[in-house]
């Protein structure tokens, strides 16, 4: 072949009937450069050859000016460009040439191939620049001379795949975005900004939004930042389209808000040039879309989005800007959530800051009336003389009231200073023990006067605490001043202690507690517990929120627990030190420590609260205490109850009148006269209360006490002791009595009064605690519960019920609980709860996330956290826990987890069918579905299913599932239907070939929620993207098999061989190894396998083109003059030395091979009788290695049967193993499969020789028997029988079988050759029977097939015929006659003896 | 193309006829061996027919040979001997081997 004067004709440079073929055949070449083809040198010539036969787009770069010769695959490419045959390449590609002139004069001067991978190149081939993606490799081209003279390029078209991609990631960019968007605008904002990154698929964008309640639209953002945003400003939808103010069009928003998407071919024109997103020309395409509201909403917007100019708005792009119009949808409906709960929040908050205001202001104007009340009244009290009684009370009526006002407005303008922050502590070091107890005993005397044990006990501290002095006499005094108010009976507790690093203050009553559900709102201003009992309906409701101000101001905590008629604490706790206060507020100690007259109002106030103080009477009288601190408090005495009985024991009957008088208004009144008396009625019915006076006849007072404190019945009834001896030793005495009040003559009707309310309330007041603590944790925004020892739900807050639907009125609730996860309907689920339970009742603290069931039914998410602690009265072991719904989080993680699951099934699927196999099976693992079917259909409106679980075909589902199925079609892409009978879900999505419909039959333990629907919509998208992209991979697969196919073998192989081939590399499936049969015009056969070192496309193309040229050289040469010339061809070829190369060339006719080894190993043959012999006599080194000595060349003579095989290194190659043992086992395995047909026996070898992980090397296998199969084809008619016979003779002569047998076969061959004449072409002469006969080492196989009917066998109308039959029988081993609608075969096999 | 035979027919010094044939009898030229046959047969009680020179006879051959037996003497080859015998023909037919 280096002759290059050896003219080859024009069909052997340029064969084939391919467009280019025709064209390169008739092409002028002499007016060319580059010459006529007859003086091209070999390589280009061979490389014509590939490149015209391939169907994979390949280019051949020739001479200096790079002219361009090319294959009809390479025509799209070109587009219009073509015809360029021959032109220099800088004028074909003249917009690319500074990318790839560099390239490929580098290739030129250096002989080194280059490799381009998704190189970006802006071709102009449709008629406008069009950004495409290549990777192609340039191979120099030596000349004969070893010149480099040219470059061979195969390309692949890489654009769909990196696009995609590249949309892909804007997508994920865009779907990253989610739920950081604070309000429409921010979202819209984000979507810009993603889209400014992503300029190359999206190079201009605009938003509109709709303005709430309104029709207008008005643009929001646009992308790039900074590029106006087009013609329309904010417009109404209402407003005809039409040229704008600047004469420029519109977009049409409307109508896209009416008809949905509207695609603009012709935006230049239109609106001119928008920013191109980096390519060379401006879009000329949009398309507007209405960006959807939440389901069922109206649209909140349109947005603009132009296509880059440099890819055309194909079905795919469009589907690309449809995905990112509906996650800027998404982005912007999520935010406008958002945004509606922010508001909510913020309007309570502002209400709030309103009401503050508001009291602030009008504490500041209360002060300067106040202070002219209180300064003309101070005055006036300190001048009156004294006698006038009347005025002095009046006076001091309006004194305490003007203090109690001041009290009061003083705290609002407190708080209002808190509020604002203007509030300046000042915090000194402070012996808090001492001066806490001051405080507490300022507070003694009025709680003592109320009959309450004052306990108050403050050790001293080790160090002193820093507070601010004022502050703190407030906290205290709010807090006995609270305890006073709620407490009738038992005792006021005030201890501090030191504890864990802090000064832990308590105020412990034993009051009449607060009810649970007002427990959260404790410490909120204003607010006010209903229907408490009190000692006064007097207040603000601002107390408690002040403290709590003033110890956070101290950077302190305070918390309460209380028990309904119990009792409530608070715990105040503040730091030691002062490094949790601002170093700017400490002051040094005071000198004095005195408790400043903050308290004196604080004291006045509860006193006039008890009896003995007129203030009973003003609380009665004065209608303007209701106005300044309104609060629907409704009278204790308002008589909603029984009105309590009150028996009066006295012997004086003024005193009883009068006594009767004051309380019968109020009281169920019983008068006695004595002691004795009173105790028997106290006996029969015991009172609410007795008043009774000391000295009385027959049992006086202290005895009456006595008395009914000794019997169970009457040992709880309060005793109101009047006397007429004053001083403390009296009262002692009552006290010690049991007496439970001591009044002394005379008193004012008021006291009286109080004295009996206090007394009475005193008495009923029990247990009213839970209340209390139930408000406390109302108050908690996630679900709170206190579980007992036994694991019961004995509390839980209003959250709670929000939360999960059980309300307080079912408690408590036994486990398991209500809302765990039914065991039949989802066992995970409620595995996960009983584990989340045990957790709680087995540590002392933890969290975990479980599935729990609200009552409604739906399925949430919640994060669960739990302590244990000791209930303080009992040490009861108690767990209290909360739950924080995060069914949200949850399912954003479960998307992005099962996208992430998706995405890495559907990256393991090279086709469609599989990837949607693994994509069915994947969301079927996903939701334990019962099964997932897929529909397809094609255009042709055949259907095809995809199942997750066996596979079945269309046909065989119930009718009720088709029809389901067929539902889905036409319904909206991505939108889940709930489907009823047969019960599912489906969605219909987009499918390269067509629609696909998903039905999805949930399984028994995982029902579909709402938020899987959504999954599904998201997850279902995503697959259709996916399979989108796996569809153009498919095809360009489809394109790299078609270029293996073309380069890799023979299409038709001659009978009797069989090749395997595996390539090491996939999915490629070419690799650098390769096997060819050639027949030769004299009816030989050219044999080869080659391997050429590495692997991939790389080698794939060396061994192209020596594949060629060893093709070529065999027609005219015998194998080692064919290897001696491959020498020289490789040498030319980068990458091509070294390739060893097994060449032969047989003789079928006589089994008779010749052959040479260029360094491959040596071809294994097997004799019939399992004798093996490797062919090693004419090996040399790989082609175009140093060699001095002519290649040698062998003979041998294949055996009857014989088995020649030939392979490469990758099939007996296998690492810390010497390679003849991998020959030895591969002629094992020949040797075993023997009595295979070829085909079996190659399949016999691959699998025996298979490692374990498959192969790791390419492996080429060609195996052939001896003879070949015999395959006769003969009109049916006698005079061919002749013949035939002479045709199998010969065939079976060359097995050299014994003569009798040869006869035995002849005969019945003939037979059945007769019949297949007479009876199955009787009425239709002239058609074909076929004979084919094969041989395996033992066996033969003989077969004659005709295309008629046989007749039933009539032996008695045609006795020879039966007789023929019989023959066959006879003579042959097996014989089967198979009669069909199309023909008759009868095969016959018989054992080979020789 | 009909397969290649010759039919030569000759009488002994005793008047016995022999049939000699040369070449391949299949269905293609069955009806000329059977025309042979009977020619030959008509002559005599006695019909030798001499095969040695017969490289092949298939079914259609040995119905013409079955319809004159019991009166024939068959001169085969060694070859076609155990088709005769396999088709029943040795049985109804004197067979001499050469």
């Amino acid at each position: 072949m280096t002759d290059s004067e050896h003219a080859e004709p024009a069909e052997l440079v340029f064969p084939g009937d391919s467009e280019m073929a025709r064209r390169m055949r008739d092409f002028a070449w002499s007016a060319e450069p580059i010459g006529e083809p007859a003086t091209w040198p070999a390589s280009l010539r061979t490389a014509c050859r590939i490149c015209l036969t391939s169907r994979f787009p390949m280019i051949i770069w020739w001479g200096p000016e790079l002219r361009f010769i090319y294959n009809d695959a390479y025509l799209p490419l070109l587009g219009t460009k073509h015809p360029a045959l021959a032109k220099p390449g800088d004028l074909v590609w003249t917009e690319i040439w500074h990318i790839i002139g560099p390239m490929l004069q580098s290739v030129m001067a250096s002989g080194q191939a280059t490799w381009s991978e998704d190189l970006l190149l802006p071709m102009n081939r449709h008629g406008y620049w069009e950004e495409t993606y290549w990777t192609y490799s340039y191979s120099p081209l030596h000349d004969d001379d070893g010149q480099v003279r040219g470059v061979f390029t195969a390309v692949s078209d890489t654009t769909e795949r990196v696009i995609g991609e590249r949309r892909l990631a804007v997508l994920q960019d865009l779907g990253g975005q989610s739920g950081t968007a604070r309000s429409a605008e921010e979202a819209c904002q984000l979507v810009a900004e993603a889209l400014g990154r992503a300029g190359r698929d999206v190079p201009f964008a605009t938003i509109y939004l709709r303005r709430s309640g309104s029709e207008e639209l008005v643009p929001v953002a646009t992308s790039p930042a900074g590029a106006d945003p087009g013609p329309a400003g904010s417009r109404s939808v209402g407003a005809a389209p039409g040229p704008s103010g600047d004469g420029a069009e519109e977009w049409p928003l409307a109508e896209a808000l009416v008809t949905g998407p509207v695609v603009l071919d012709d935006v230049v024109e239109r609106f001119g040039e928008l920013p191109a997103g980096g390519w060379q020309t401006p879009p000329n395409q949009a398309v507007v879309l209405p960006l959807p509201g939440e389901t069922g909403a109206e649209p909140v917007g349109v947005i603009v989005l132009a296509a880059s100019a440099g890819r055309a708005l194909d079905e795919a792009y469009r589907t690309f800007l449809d995905l990112v119009a509906r996650q800027t949808a998404a982005l912007i409906n999520g935010a406008v959530a958002y945004q509606v709960q922010q508001r909510r929040a913020e309007e309570l908050a502002e209400l709030d800051r309103a009401k503050t205001t508001f009291f602030s202001n009008i504490s500041h104007e209360f002060r300067t009336p106040l202070t002219l009340i209180m300064g003309p009244v101070e005055e006036l009290r300190a001048g009156l003389t004294g006698d006038d009684g009347k005025v002095r009370e009046e006076l001091e009526v309006i004194h305490r009231n003007g203090l109690r006002l001041g009290k009061l407005v003083n705290t609002l303008l407190d708080f209002s200073r808190i509020e604002a922050g203007r509030m300046q502590a000042r915090f000194e070091p402070v012996d808090l023990a001492t001066f806490t107890a001051e405080l507490a005993s300022v507070f003694r005397a009025a709680v003592e006067k109320a009959g309450l044990a004052f306990e108050v006990d403050c050790p001293p501290l080790p160090e002193p605490v820093y507070v601010d002095r004022g502050m703190w006499e407030k906290v205290v005094l709010n807090l006995l001043s609270n305890a006073l108010k709620f407490t009738f009976d038992g005792s006021i507790r005030v201890t501090l202690r030191a504890e864990d690093g802090q000064a832990v203050l308590r105020v412990a009553d034993t009051g009449v507690g607060v009810p649970a559900d007002e427990m959260p709102r404790l410490f909120e201003r204003f607010h006010r517990i209903e229907n408490a009992r009190s000692r006064s309906n007097e207040g603000s409701g601002i107390g408690l929120a002040l403290v709590r101000e003033l110890v956070g101001l101290h950077a302190g905590g305070i918390t309460a627990t209380s028990a309904e008629e119990e009792g409530t604490t608070f715990t105040l706790r503040l730091s030691f030190g002062h490094a949790h206060l601002p170093a700017d507020s400490l002051i040094p100690a005071a000198a004095t420590s005195a408790v400043s007259a903050t308290a004196d109002p604080y004291i006045q106030e509860a006193l006039r609260w008890l009896p003995g103080t007129p203030a009973v009477e003003e609380a009665m009288l004065a209608p303007m205490t209701a106005e300044v601190a309104p609060d629907g408090h409704p009278d204790a005495h308002a008589g909603n109850l029984a009105r309590e009985r009150v028996l009066i024991a006295d012997d004086n009957a003024d005193m009883r009148d009068y006594l009767r008088r004051l309380l019968q208004a109020d009281y169920e009144v019983e008068t006695v006269t004595d002691g004795l008396a009173a105790l028997d009625s106290a006996r029969m019915s015991p009172p609410d209360l007795i008043i009774s006076d000391v000295m009385m006849p027959r049992l006086d007072g202290l005895q009456l006490v006595s008395a009914l404190r000794g019997e169970p019945r009457t040992a709880g009834v309060p005793v109101l002791l009047l006397s007429a001896r004053a001083g403390q030793e009296a009262s002692i005495e009552g006290f010690d009595a049991g007496a439970d009040d001591y009044l002394v003559k005379p008193f004012s009707a008021a006291e009286l009064l109080a004295r009996v309310r206090a007394n009475v309330e005193l008495a009923r007041m029990r247990n009213h605690h839970a209340t209390w603590r139930a408000a406390l944790i109302d108050s908690l925004q996630e679900a709170f519960f206190v579980l007992d020892e036994t694991g019961a739900v004995i509390e839980a807050n209003s959250s709670f019920t929000d939360i999960l639907g059980y309300g307080p009125e079912g408690l408590p609730y036994q486990a398991p609980h209500p809302w765990w996860v039914d065991p039949a309907e989802d066992p995970e689920a409620h595995r996960q709860a009983t584990e989340t339970y045990a957790h709680m009742l087995g540590r002392t603290r933890g969290s975990s996330v479980t599935p729990v069931t609200h009552r409604d039914g739906h399925r949430l998410w919640v994060a669960a956290t739990f302590n244990e602690v000791r209930e303080p009265d009992t040490g009861r072991r108690m767990v209290v826990g909360a739950f924080r719904d995060v069914t949200a989080e949850r399912f954003t993680t479960q998307r992005e987890s099962a996208l992430a699951a998706l995405s890495v099934r559907l990256a393991e699927a090279s086709t469609l069918p599989e990837a949607l196999r693994a994509a069915v099976s994947q969301l079927c693992e996903l939701w334990e579905a019962r099964r997932i079917l897929a529909a397809t259909w094609d255009d042709a409106g055949q259907r095809y299913l995809t199942t997750s679980g066996e596979q079945i075909r269309w046909e065989d589902l119930d009718d009720q599932v088709r029809a389901t199925l067929e539902g889905l079609r036409g319904r909206t892409p991505l939108h889940p239907i709930t489907t009823t009978d047969p019960a599912g879900v489906g969605i219909i999505m987009e499918h390269p070939t067509g629609p696909l419909a998903l039905w999805i039959e949930p399984g028994a333990t995982r029902p579909f929620t709402v938020e899987d629907h959504t999954l599904l919509a998201v997850l279902c998208g995503y697959l259709g993207q996916a399979l989108q992209r796996i569809h153009t991979f498919d095809q360009q697969r489809e394109t790299a098999l078609a270029l293996q196919r073309a380069i890799l073998g023979p299409a038709r192989l001659p009978l009797g061989f069989a090749v395997r081939y595996e390539p090491a590399a996939r999915p490629l499936e070419v690799g650098g190894d390769w096997y060819d049969t050639v027949e030769l015009p004299d009816g030989r056969i050219g044999i080869v396998v080659g391997d050429c070192v590495g692997r991939g496309l790389q080698a794939a193309t060396v061994m192209g083109q020596l594949r060629s040229a060893c093709r070529a050289l065999l027609l005219s040469s015998g194998p080692a003059q064919t290897l001696t010339a491959l020498d020289r061809f490789a040498a030319m070829i980068p990458g091509a030395t070294c390739t060893s190369v097994f060449c032969g060339v047989l003789d079928p006719e006589t089994g008779r091979l010749t052959y040479s080894s260029a360094g491959h190993p040596p071809s294994i043959l097997v004799h019939p009788d399992g004798r093996t012999q490797l062919l090693d006599e004419a090996g040399s080194t790989p082609l175009a290695v140093y060699q001095t000595e002519p290649r040698p060349e062998a003979t041998c003579v294949l055996p009857p049967t014989g088995v020649l095989l030939l392979y490469t290194d990758g099939l007996v190659e296998r690492r810390r193993r010497p390679i003849d043992a991998g020959i030895g086992e591969a002629a094992e395995a020949a040797k075993q499969g023997l009595n295979y047909p070829p085909e079996a026996l190659a399949g016999h070898i691959m699998s025996g020789m298979e490692p374990a992980g498959g192969y790791d090397d390419d492996v080429a296998l060609l195996l052939y028997r001896h003879p070949a199969p015999l395959e006769v084809a003969f009109a049916a008619d006698s005079r061919h029988l002749a013949p035939v016979r002479t045709a199998l003779r010969q065939w079976l002569g060359k097995l050299d079988i014994a003569p009798r047998l040869l006869q035995d076969v002849l005969v019945a061959v003939g037979e059945a050759c007769a019949n297949a004449i007479e009876h199955g072409h009787r009425h239709s002469p002239g058609h074909e029977v076929r004979l084919t006969a094969s041989a395996t080492a033992d066996d033969l196989h003989l077969a004659v097939t005709d295309t008629g009917r046989w007749r039933t066998p009539r032996p008695h109308a045609n006795p020879h015929r039966g007789r023929g039959i019989y023959l066959m029988r006879t003579l042959m081993q097996d014989v089967t006659i198979e009669s069909g609608a199309v023909g008759t075969t009868v095969t016959m096999h018989t054992r080979i003896s020789r | 193309m009909t397969t290649p035979l010759t039919l030569s027919t000759h009488h002994r010094p005793d008047g016995t006829a022999v049939l000699t044939a040369a070449g391949e009898i299949d269905m293609s030229n069955a009806d000329a061996f059977r025309a042979g046959l009977d020619t030959a047969a008509a002559k005599g009680d006695r019909l030798v027919v001499d095969l040695t020179a017969v490289e092949y006879l298939d079914s259609a051959g040995l119905t013409a040979l079955f319809a004159h037996a019991p009166h024939l003497d068959l001169i085969v080859p060694p070859l076609l001997h155990p088709l005769l015998t396999v088709s029943g023909l040795a049985s109804v037919v004197t067979v001499h081997v050469t």
